[in-house]
């Protein structure tokens, strides 16, 4: 039988949950035996393949109409989608914005900081993304799993990626959930 | 006794039980969050919910109460999904997110029962409304968004407290905990307590000392008691790296059952006066850091047998008492700040005890502020108001407890005993007449005298006690003032003749009037904690404990015989109060006693009847 394949990426978050990833050490040796790990955004693959993959995760919060687009290309081509880190699973640290309007947000952020000034310019060019209200994963797609944490300890990324590798679904209790 | 059945198990248990009570006594646990022991049950977060044959839906246990043949189950599937649609439910109402709160990661009532249902994520996302934050308190902030509106801090606050200062405004979603009628907390007429911070389910009440310095998992926990004064609170003290992260009242404690003041929780975090590190000895009228050895030389020097005398703080264990005692001999040590003697000409012991305050339907205040000097005593009487007790309070003074009071009678200066005589006696005229009507129909009247109230005013008032079948209590002054008080120590000192004196002062901070006093002694041998006007003016300092670092007895103003325990260690050259006397005497060639106290207390009377642990 095929190595599983496995795809990660990456929306509104702050790579945390991949540090962590890595933050597994030796044991990611033991991970490519078990699967094979295909594109991420810290690798030279940075799709997942169209052909599909079994496994994929989604670090971050859906914030823009990029976000958007990661979600559903993830979502269409892996069988098994793992929302990864707080942002991903309940909104996290970027949705604090979610407490103000979206232009509140944009002017605090490039005309109100201690660094800019009346000056300072909110992006319009019709090219960029749209920002949305902030959402987990799950509230725009079909999640079927949740691993929580800010980021979620290594220990545990390890045992939900290795059992998936395995074919077997990680259930996640006790101490191996940390909302943080 | 009734026969339920819990999950298969068929159990028998006191009727008027609620369910949730009957599991627990049983050791079945059912989660529960607006729930707790000491608070009246509430049913507001509906977490406790149990399946129950004959009940159409769910109840919650925490309110149901037991009855004969009642079929019981905690753990079915359906009650689990109930659970998580209820957290689901209080998860989606406010900001609940977790790696901002200093409770995340044990602490949190909310999130531990979250894991406990095996919770991931919030099926319900929050509702994005922002609620205020008020940081108005100097001890506490009430953080809106993480309020789940289970009511345990108002319940708190008007129950166990009796202040009721906490509310809810508003309705639904827009619901709120309110201080007063709406002002910030630290505008309202909030006493500081803490206790909504300590029962608080999440982390909405914020321990502005405390928060972020460490989960009760990572810190070290040592139940003490609180030397604050003599009621002899039960305490938990927290600590991490011998640093106290927070104070909580110890639930377990007969005396206080887990409510204590701002003196006992607060008070301590917030010190700032100046540790004394090492021994300081006058040279040429300058202060000078020294070594033990050099202190102690100099305190012999001066030592002429029969000529010292010994001023004590009231807040030293009982050994440390006893030692002094020894060493300057008896007649020679008194308090720094008397609170009167009751116990002169006593035969048989006349106090009740504090416990038994809640049985009380009438009490009467005299000679004491409650709220300032013993104040979870003054909690208790306060809390006994909605239940109907009057309370008639006498003090020529303002009191704090005049709001409180049914009938606040304010005689002249020196009055207080006539008055409790003409209450007594039935002769009353105006309003006072209404305190002796409320005194003449009591069952169960309590006297509780202070240590502004005279001899006089206290032989009043326990004449009164027994017309009325009534009980007195006698707060005193500190921790252990019951035993400074039966050691005879309750005395103005006699200073004229003293060539020396050993001022045992340890955390205390010494009054004007002592400082006043001990000028003209020619020298001054000090043992304390922190710097001061006295240290300054000491020949020599001795650095001794504060009261957490230093373990002994102490006996409550009811006569409880209770331990306090060390929770950190003193700095490097720092000893014991104990240790410090210990050293003088042996360096002194002086044989001491630190548990004499124990021999003379089964020799002779004491004003209420002493309770060992």
């Amino acid at each position: 039988m095929a190595k599983p394949k496995i795809s990660s990426d990456w929306m509104g978050g702050c790579a945390g949950c991949h540090m962590s990833f890595l933050d597994m050490d030796e044991r990611i040796i033991k991970l490519v035996e078990l699967a094979d790990l295909r594109s991420t955004p810290i690798t030279d693959l940075k799709v997942p393949d169209e052909s599909g993959v079994d496994v994929g995760i989604l670090e971050g919060s859906v914030m823009n109409t990029a976000n958007e687009e990661v979600v559903h290309r993830m979502r269409e081509r892996c069988k098994i989608l793992v929302a990864l880190g707080d942002c991903a699973v309940f909104g996290g640290v970027p949705a604090m914005r979610n407490f103000f309007t979206i232009e509140e947000t944009l002017r605090r952020g490039y005309v109100e900081t201690e660094s800019t000034d009346e000056n300072g310019k909110v992006p319009d060019d019709p090219e960029l993304c749209k920002q949305t209200r902030v959402r987990a994963v799950h509230e725009v797609v079909p999640v079927e799993l949740h691993v929580p944490g800010c980021p979620p300890d290594p220990n545990v990324i390890f045992y939900v990626l290795s059992e998936l590798a395995q074919g077997r679904m990680p259930e996640l209790k006790g101490d191996k959930i940390n909302w943080h | 006794m009734v026969n339920i059945t819990i999950n298969g198990t068929s159990y028998e248990v006191p009727e008027g039980y609620t369910v949730l009570k009957a599991a627990t006594e049983k050791g079945i646990h059912i989660p529960t969050l607006c729930d707790h022991p000491e608070l009246t049950p509430y049913g507001g977060c509906r977490l406790c919910l149990v399946e129950v044959d004959g009940f159409r839906t769910p109840q919650p246990s925490c309110t149901l109460p037991v009855s004969n043949n009642m079929v019981i189950r905690t753990d079915t599937p359906a009650i689990h999904e109930s659970r998580k649609f209820v957290l689901s439910l209080i998860f989606s109402e406010r900001n609940h997110f977790c790696p901002y709160c200093q409770v995340s990661g044990g602490d949190c009532e909310l999130q531990n029962s979250a894991y406990d249902e095996g919770m991931t994520y919030w099926p319900i996302q929050p509702n994005w409304k922002n609620y205020p934050v008020d940081a108005s308190h100097p001890y506490i902030i009430l953080e809106h968004n993480r309020c789940i509106l289970c009511r345990r801090c108002v319940r708190a606050c008007g129950e166990l407290v009796g202040n009721f200062t906490l509310g809810v405004e508003e309705r639904g979603a827009n619901s709120i905990l309110m201080a007063d009628l709406g002002v910030p907390l630290g505008e309202s007429t909030c006493v500081s307590c803490g206790t909504c911070v300590q029962v608080c389910p999440t982390g909405a009440l914020i321990d502005r000392w405390s928060a972020y310095r460490g989960r009760e998992e990572e810190s070290k926990s040592q139940k003490t008691i609180c030397t604050a004064c003599s009621v002899g609170c039960g305490i938990e003290v927290f600590t991490r790296n011998n640093n106290i992260v927070k104070i909580y009242g110890d639930w377990d404690s007969a005396i206080n059952k887990g409510v204590i003041c701002e003196k006992g929780r607060f008070l301590p975090m917030v010190e700032k006066r100046e540790r004394v590190l090492t021994p300081i000895v006058k040279i040429d009228g300058k202060p000078k850091a020294a070594t033990w050895q050099n202190a102690l030389e100099a305190v012999a020097a001066k030592w002429s047998k029969g000529e010292v005398a010994a001023l004590v703080s009231d807040r030293l264990p009982a050994e440390t008492l006893s030692l002094v005692s020894g060493l300057v001999g008896p007649d020679k040590v008194s308090v720094i700040e008397s609170a009167g003697d009751a116990t002169r000409g006593l035969k048989k012991p006349f106090e009740g005890k504090l416990a038994d305050l809640k049985k009380s339907d009438c009490v009467v205040v005299v000679g004491t502020n409650l709220a300032e000097d013993h104040e979870v005593a003054g909690f208790f009487v306060k809390r006994l108001v909605p239940n109907g007790t009057s309370v008639i309070l006498i003090d020529p003074d303002s009191n704090p407890l005049d709001q409180v009071a049914d009938v606040v009678l304010k005689p002249a200066k020196g009055g207080e005993a006539a008055l409790l005589q003409v209450l007594a006696d039935g002769k009353a005229t105006e309003v006072a007449a209404k305190a002796a009507e409320l005194l003449a129909k009591a069952s169960n009247p309590v006297f509780i005298y202070g240590k502004s109230a005279s001899e006089l005013t206290i032989k009043a008032a326990v004449e009164a006690a027994q017309k009325f079948h009534g009980m007195v209590l006698g707060t005193r002054g500190g921790a252990n003032s019951l035993l400074t008080a039966f050691l005879g120590m309750e005395k103005e000192a006699q200073l004229d003749k003293a060539k020396a004196v050993l001022v045992v002062l340890a955390d205390d901070e010494p009054s004007q009037k002592l400082i006043h006093q001990l000028e003209k002694v020619p020298f001054k041998a000090v043992l304390a904690a922190y710097h001061s006007q006295l240290s300054a003016l000491a020949d020599v300092v001795l650095p001794v404990a504060m009261w957490a670092e230093e373990s002994g007895t102490f006996i409550s103003m009811d006569g409880h015989v209770q331990q306090a325990v060390a929770s950190i260690n003193p700095p490097e050259e720092v000893k014991s109060s104990k240790e410090a006397v210990q050293e003088i005497a042996s360096r002194l060639g002086i044989k001491v006693n630190g548990e004499s106290w124990k021999d003379l207390l089964k020799s002779k009377a004491v004003v209420t009847e002493i309770v060992e642990a």
